[in-house]
């Protein structure tokens, strides 16, 4: 596709003109039928609804390479520079996010894949790290909150991936100076000569309780709520669960959350669709926060439970 | 964007919040004359607040060499290339600000140093620069035409912060209680914004943490009255850790406000740029004037000058040989018969330091008996 701009027009209309002007919220809608039976068997579109298939059975929320996501129809977002809110992304370094959708009685999984050559892993001076985020409204009804991650009043829920919590489960926490460094030599660590309590205090955001300071992650996907940039909260319970993994120059990634969103807003009830949208981050491109890629609202429509 | 006054540019300029002042200002006060870059600060700083695991490359204070110097390489010149030439109309800014000349779709004009800009903290340690070729001695100076000086450095806790500025989630904020800059560490999502704001590159990355950390002004001490760990270890007593005012509520009595406002014989680090910084510097007598006024702004002969007469001011001698003198924040002074003396809140003397300490001559040569022999000699130092 064309490189498209996302535009302060485009954040406060739903739906930009990939979307095709589908406006939906609730199950009470019509053409969602037409559409998820339209879609069945098709290999990728664009500027179509994302039909999650209802898959009975375990969701492979964290198998990316999954079989069962050939069941699912790969829809092509376009992605572009965040430029509503600074500060900017001033290049873009993707233009397209691959998504499927699969959705269980419990729970509903994306499998989110873009082009990315440099795998950034790693948090340190100047290194940012490569991410995927999923947003979607609280509440069901159009129109959807402004897609700058909601407004004061109206909520949105955010997953987000990220490429160094990956590798802080893959490789058992051994993400920082060690590898950031390998050569590195330490002098005397505060570790080295106090108790663990005492110690401990010199990693303050990690001792403050910031998530983001957190090194033992169950899980690669954090939970957010927000009411506009800057308002990101990481919510109590973190249930969400996913997988990343990097193949042949892309990003294959899973996000995956329980359908019922209990504390956090209204179920994804089978047959009902919900304005959704995605935002990307390349690190080696120094993408963080607000400097990311964006989509605008796309609508992703859950298939009604078999009869 | 807010119109704030910034009385360092003497006139109002844009920021983008509207940002009420604090009940009083941590400050602190440097005389460069006196500094021997002994790191001393550097070391009393490291070893209390940045020896863990990922601060391996933290120095919230530093020392360094003008002008070849820098921690993290390039700082200074760095954003002084990019916001370009910029003037003065007497004590007036005419220039822009890093706040107004930012670009599009950024709130601060700003760079971000590569992660080995913070691996040579001793670049260009004692290069002197100047007229190498003309002479290398001035008879009417203790100093060839070559120079150079050690600029101290900490987070200058700015009246209009650029970290406070950028941070997208708002999770730096400045006490209101002292004015000091802190980092909420349970906020902080590690998105380096600060990194790329700041111009004077005092905010820094915990590579364990992932969150952004900064000079927090040794806020436990200053709780409880006291200077910082840098103030209170420097051997060559320059620092003064103070509360300033802002001017218009100057009063002659406080030491910081009499060395910035009144005598005005302290000067901010690059005005210039915008943030007020809290953090002021006597400047060194022997550095070409053009350097010092793009470094410290104007007003920086009459500071020297009122530098070089300080040993005929008794109370601005006075309150320098207070410095370094207590580990407690004084709140006023006073000098008479040849003493100064430090008061706190209550008007309690803290300290008292002559102005001049007694000297004793011994003979060049000597005459002695050893064992009923005369015995003649030279005085020499042991």
């Amino acid at each position: 596709m064309s490189a498209s701009k996302v535009t302060r027009q485009d954040a406060l209309l739903y739906g930009g003109a990939a979307v095709g002007g589908l406006v939906v919220g609730g199950a009470a809608v019509v053409g969602i039928a037409a559409a998820v039976e339209n879609r069945k068997g098709a290999e990728t579109a664009e500027g179509e609804p994302i039909v999650a298939r209802y898959h009975d059975g375990e969701l492979p929320a964290e198998d990316p390479g999954s079989g069962t996501w050939s069941k699912a129809t790969r829809v092509r977002v376009p992605i572009a520079a965040q430029r509503i809110v600074q500060p900017y992304l001033e290049r873009e370094g993707v233009t397209e996010l691959g998504v499927r959708a699969l959705a269980s009685a419990t729970e509903v999984a994306l499998l989110l894949d873009w082009e990315d050559d440099a795998i950034d892993d790693l948090d340190g001076i100047r290194r940012y790290h490569d991410a995927v985020a999923v947003q979607l409204p609280t509440r069901a009804g159009a129109p959807p909150p402004p897609l700058t991650m909601g407004a004061p009043g109206n909520p949105v829920h955010i997953l987000q991936w990220r490429a160094t919590w990956q590798r802080d489960i893959d490789s058992g926490g051994k993400t920082g100076v060690d590898q950031i460094y390998p050569e590195v030599v330490h002098d005397v660590m505060p570790d080295d000569v106090l108790p663990p309590e005492a110690a401990q205090l010199y990693w303050v955001g990690r001792e403050a309780g910031n998530p983001l300071s957190k090194i033992d992650r169950s899980t690669p996907v954090e939970e957010v709520a927000a009411e506009g940039f800057g308002t990101v909260t990481h919510l109590p319970n973190q249930l969400a669960r996913g997988r990343g993994v990097h193949e042949d120059g892309r990003w294959k990634v899973v996000i995956a959350l329980p359908s019922a969103r209990a504390g956090v807003g209204e179920a994804l009830a089978p047959g009902t669709s919900w304005p959704i949208a995605f935002a990307v981050w390349l690190g080696s491109d120094e993408n963080r926060g607000g400097r990311k890629h964006i989509s605008t609202w796309q609508t992703l429509a859950l298939e009604e439970r078999p009869a | 964007m807010a119109r704030v006054r910034n009385w360092q540019l003497g006139r109002d300029m844009e920021y983008p919040y509207e940002a009420e002042r604090p009940k009083r200002q941590f400050t602190m006060i440097m005389d460069t004359n006196k500094c021997i870059a002994c790191q001393s600060c550097t070391i009393a700083c490291k070893s209390t607040w940045t020896w863990g695991k990922g601060q391996e490359f933290m120095l919230w204070n530093n020392i360094e060499t003008k002008p070849f110097g820098f921690y993290p390489t390039g700082w200074d010149v760095n954003i002084l290339a990019k916001l370009g030439e910029q003037s003065w109309d007497g004590d007036t800014y005419t220039g822009q600000t890093i706040f107004e000349a930012a670009p599009e779709g950024e709130r601060v004009l700003g760079w971000t140093a590569a992660e080995e800009d913070w691996s040579h903290p001793n670049i260009g340690e004692d290069e002197p620069t100047g007229n190498a070729i003309e002479t290398t001695y001035v008879p009417d100076r203790p100093h060839s035409l070559m120079w150079m000086y050690y600029l101290q450095r900490i987070c200058n806790h700015c009246t209009y912060p650029a970290c406070v500025a950028a941070c997208p989630r708002e999770a730096i904020y400045k006490r209101p209680e002292d004015g000091i800059v802190l980092v909420d560490q349970t906020r902080c999502r590690g998105y380096q914004e600060c990194l790329t704001a700041c111009p004077y590159k005092k905010t820094m990355f915990n590579l364990e943490t992932r969150v952004s950390e900064k000079c927090i002004g040794c806020y436990p001490k200053i709780e409880q009255g006291l200077q910082t760990q840098c103030t209170t270890a420097c051997i060559g007593r320059l620092r003064l850790t103070n509360f300033l005012s802002p001017p218009e509520e100057a009063d002659p009595r406080k030491p910081a406000d009499f060395l910035v406002h009144i005598r005005k014989i302290a000067l901010p680090l690059y005005p210039q740029l915008g943030l007020e910084p809290n953090v002021y510097y006597i400047p060194p007598t022997h550095v070409p004037t053009d350097f010092l006024t793009q470094m410290f702004g104007p007003g920086v002969e009459e500071a020297v000058k009122m530098y070089e007469n300080a040993k005929d001011d008794p109370e601005l001698l006075g309150l320098l040989m207070l410095f370094g003198a207590t580990e407690r924040i004084f709140e006023t002074w006073d000098v008479s018969g040849g003493v100064a003396r430090a008061y706190d809140e209550q008007g309690e003397e803290i300290v008292a330091v002559p102005l001049r300490e007694p000297t004793f001559v011994r003979p060049f040569e000597f005459a002695t008996e050893v064992a009923g022999e005369p015995v003649t000699g030279y005085r020499h130092n042991t």
